[in-house]
């Protein structure tokens, strides 16, 4: 099958290049076009899965040399493709969760009159999220990595004639490619260090790199720069600013480019390079403390919004937050593992956000719903499984995943980072109980009805909801030293248990209890009619501005970058003005002014100009004569 | 002395005179005559020199076809009044056959730099390259030497015969953005 | 053949710098014409000249062409002579003074 990973993200490519030059004809099968090319691609990727399954768990890798992609001295890329256990879970995650989108949007964006459009750009994100997670080098990951930025982009901004959603793919753009742009600094250094942008040849094992080991500070730059891009892909402090404003983009483009998929590629970037960072030591604790604080950060943020999208991307940043804290303690199956069940419930959750947008004609302000378990029963079903799985009540996907992350910190020998972690998952279970009671119980705050989605649109969430409710089971499941954890062994090694100060089933409890006590506060705050919420604003404006702007970041930012730099524009403007335009226009004037005076030499008769022909021609025998 | 010079000393002065004559002419077509006369003695000189071929082509083509040609043109526009003797262009006069005598003074002179004022050229001219006949090893170089370029000389008479039909049709068309001016010009 | 070949060029020469001089103080496009008529034919003539002072027919046949060309350029001259007089009812250049700058 390993001459067959090339197709894989090929079928989508080929959808995309058939959509954007032939969408408008196509009508609304494109989206049933797209949705059967990612499928295809999923089935694919599940032959490729059992191919490896049947191999020996070392020598689980299969490379796909495509071709050289260019070469120049010692520098030579192939496009080349990678499947390893790591890349393999990446790829069904992105092409089953994706198909399962896509199948969504066909529904979601019915009345869309450029669907085609829309689906061309889903299947290019795909095929750049496939040739991110599949690249065998750095460079080529780059390009996917760039590719996924542009998608994002023209999905966020996919509704262009909003100027909001304009400027959010804008702000997106830019933010991220900070984050890019250093990334692509930390790989030239990978290849001045290295020689090479093979995974195989920088992420082979210390030792294998011939003779002299590059110092630990080289390590740390490379890292610290390959984090900053990781960082700005997924929103993570203090790039995430762009990811809330980012939901301007149609639902389905949230569920799939900005929770389920895109913004891990920056948990898979560091698991990836897990060994670099492993050999300078200080990146690791850089990304514990990043992944930790924007937890902790994000999940107050979440708390304090009203729009219901806004609220799941805080919510999606502190979840990534939680993997870069896995991933920061050397955690990396943990961190996989929260990955992918998060790419289940929280595409749920999105998805679900979407059928209550559908229902209520584009109503995202969650202080007018209330109560729409009565109009819409299923999506409230679906909501209810997805947040309490992010809430961690087992047997939930999501209370594997993080139970474990929790409990490996409690190993890990920093109690510190526990507690604060603990706090940080009993602050996910308050925040995304929230709109689950705002929404769908408590009293009705709106006149009109809402209508229930249509059963195209259930479909994929209902797999979604089957995903959510067995997943953890089936991937996480300590008992068996969880399956997904052994799968993942031979890329990222076997994580180093330390002893915890408390038992397991004592840790456990702890989870557990907190997890169902947030949810009951966050039902006796927000549903149960027994406290007045909407109050709290003007009863603590201070707070709550701070929790509904997010702790002013933007601000910060507004003053920080915005202000200097509109000063320097202006200063480039009389610039432009007095000396670029001033030379420009100078010169104008002077060449009418000569204009004004040619005339008297260009008289327009054949004779004048016959006569200096010919004194040229006098003067030109006279020097050759003269010469010799 | 012999003919040939003989004949030079003869038919140069009146190939000058008759070009001088043509120059200074006022009527066009006592200007065309004197060139007709200027052209007979270029054959002459062609005969001379060995060339009896194109001494033919002169006469015939030249002195024949071109200047009727002339002659015809004249005719038809009814041009053949006398140009008026005022010179509109200050100095122009003055210049022009100042910086005329100066560019023969010139070729003499590269002249006699060049080849001197004795030179003749081989003796045997006639028998060994003219031989048999002077149209005939004309021919030869022709045809074999400059055979392309002699084809694309039939192209170019037939543009210039097509030029010639394009040009002397009359067609009703637009007049130009000067011609606008200029007859506004007048009207004001 | 006992004159020297330069006597032919110092003709040549004459008769071109005369056709220099009649194409430049002349006003009337035929007369003007005829002057670079006479100019062709003493480039013509130098070219029989070096002919035989070379011993070769290279120059004659350069010559011939020249005849040629020359024929086709006195059809197309004359052509637009006859045309700028159909619109102007003039054959003076000094009156065609559109291009002054």
């Amino acid at each position: 099958m390993g001459d067959l990973l090339w197709l894989v993200p090929a079928l989508p490519l080929a959808g995309a290049t058939v959509m954007l030059f032939g969408g408008g004809r196509l009508g609304r099968a494109a989206g049933w076009i797209a949705t059967a090319l990612v499928a295809a691609a999923f089935a694919l990727a599940v032959a490729i899965l059992l191919d490896l399954l049947s191999m020996p768990a070392e020598a689980r890798v299969l490379v796909d040399d495509v071709y050289e992609w260019m070469a120049a001295g010692a520098f030579s890329v192939d496009v080349a493709f990678r499947a390893d256990p790591l890349s393999i879970t990446m790829t069904l995650v992105v092409t089953g969760v994706g198909a399962l989108i896509h199948l969504y949007a066909i529904g979601y964006m019915e009345h869309d009159p450029r669907v085609g459009r829309f689906f061309a750009y889903m299947n290019l994100f795909v095929f750049f999220m496939l040739v991110l997670v599949l690249a065998d080098n750095y460079l080529l990951l780059y390009l996917g990595w760039e590719g996924v930025g542009l998608c994002s982009y023209l999905l966020i901004g996919f509704w262009f004639d909003r100027p909001s959603a304009a400027s959010a793919a804008k702000k997106a753009f830019v933010t991220t490619r900070i984050g890019d742009a250093a990334m692509l600094l930390g790989i030239a250094l990978i290849f001045i260090t290295f020689g090479s942008l093979d995974f195989g040849e920088v992420l082979a094992p210390l030792g294998a790199a011939d003779g002299a080991t590059p110092s630990s500070g080289t390590f740390t730059v490379i890292s610290l720069l390959l984090l900053a891009g990781a960082v700005g892909k997924s929103a993570q402090l203090p790039l995430h600013v762009w990811l809330p404003d980012a939901m301007e983009g149609p639902t389905p483009v949230s569920a799939l480019i900005h929770a389920a998929t895109m913004v891990t590629a920056g948990v898979y970037l560091v698991i990836r390079s897990h060994v670099l960072f492993e050999l300078s030591g200080t990146a690791l604790t850089v990304v514990l403390v990043v992944g930790l604080l924007g937890a902790i950060y994000a999940a107050l943020a979440s708390i304090g919004q009203f729009d219901i999208k806004r609220a799941l991307a805080y919510s999606t940043m502190s979840q990534i937050g939680f993997m870069f804290f896995a991933v920061g303690m050397r955690f990396y199956e943990g961190a996989m593992l929260l990955l992918v069940c998060h790419a289940f419930y929280k595409a749920l959750l999105f998805l679900t956000a979407g059928n209550v947008l559908h229902g209520l004609d584009d109503e995202t302000d969650m202080r007018r719903m209330g109560g729409l378990r009565a109009d819409m029963p299923i999506s409230a079903v679906w909501f209810g499984i997805g947040a309490l799985s992010l809430a961690g009540i087992p047997p939930l996907a999501g209370f594997f995943a993080k139970d474990e992350i929790v409990g490996f910190a409690a190993t890990s020998g920093r109690e510190i980072a526990w507690l604060l972690a603990t706090v940080g998952a009993f602050m996910s279970a308050l925040y995304i109980s929230r709109p689950l009671f705002l929404a769908f119980f408590g009293r009705r705050r709106t006149e009109r009805t809402a209508h229930e989605a249509p059963w195209l649109m259930q479909a994929p969430l209902a797999l979604l909801a089957l995903l959510t409710v067995g997943g953890g089971i089936v991937l996480g499941l300590q008992a068996e030293g969880g399956r997904l954890a052994t799968f993942l062994e031979p890329v990222v090694g076997a994580a180093e248990h330390g002893e915890a100060f408390l038992s397991d089933a004592g840790l456990i409890a702890i989870s557990v209890v907190l997890a169902v006590a947030a949810v009951a506060i966050a039902y006796w705050i927000w549903a149960s009619g027994r406290v007045d919420w909407q109050a709290f604003p003007s009863r603590q404006p201070e707070l709550a501005g701070w929790l509904s702007n997010a702790f002013y970041v933007n601000t910060l930012y507004a003053w920080l970058v915005q202000h200097p730099g509109k000063g320097f524009a202006h200063v480039l403007t009389s610039v432009d003005d007095r000396v670029i335009d001033g030379a420009v226009n100078e010169v104008a004037e002077d060449v009418g002014k000569a204009s004004r005076i040619a005339p008297r030499i260009q008289r327009g008769f054949v004779r004048t100009y016959a006569l200096g022909f010919l004194l040229g021609a006098v003067a030109l025998l006279l020097f050759l004569g003269w010469r010799g | 002395m012999a003919v040939d010079t003989l004949v030079f000393w003869v038919f140069a002065p009146i190939s000058v005179g008759s070009a001088i004559a043509m120059v200074i002419q006022r009527n066009a077509v006592h200007a065309a005559l004197f060139l007709v006369v200027n052209f007979f003695t270029i054959a002459v000189f062609y005969l001379v020199l060995g060339a009896p071929f194109l001494f033919a082509v002169q006469v015939i083509v030249y002195a024949g076809a071109i200047m009727v040609l002339f002659l015809f043109v004249i005719m038809l526009l009814g041009v053949d009044r006398d140009e008026p003797l005022l010179e509109r262009l200050k100095g122009q006069r003055v210049i022009g056959i100042t910086l005329g005598v100066g560019i023969a003074l010139e070729l003499v002179v590269a002249i006699r730099a060049g080849i001197g004022f004795a030179t003749t050229g081989p003796a045997n001219f006639d028998e060994a390259v003219n031989g048999s006949g002077n149209a005939e090893a004309l021919s030869a170089v022709l045809f074999r030497q400059y055979f392309f370029p002699f084809e694309v000389t039939s192209v170019l008479l037939i543009v210039a015969a097509i030029a010639v039909v394009v040009l002397a049709s009359r067609q009703r068309r637009s007049i130009t953005r000067a011609e606008a001016e200029r007859l506004r010009g007048d009207a004001a | 053949m006992s004159t020297p070949v330069s006597y032919f060029l110092v003709v040549s020469a004459m008769l071109f710098a005369i056709g220099t001089v009649g194409v430049l103080v002349r006003r009337n496009a035929l007369v003007i014409f005829m002057s670079v008529e006479l100019q062709l034919n003493a480039v013509n003539l130098a070219l029989v000249a070096f002919s035989r002072l070379h011993g070769n027919l290279n120059g004659q046949v350069l010559a011939f062409f020249s005849m040629v060309v020359a024929a086709a350029e006195v059809v197309v001259g004359l052509a637009i002579i006859v045309t700028v007089y159909r619109r102007r009812q003039s054959a003076s250049v000094d009156d065609l003074t559109v291009l002054r700058g």
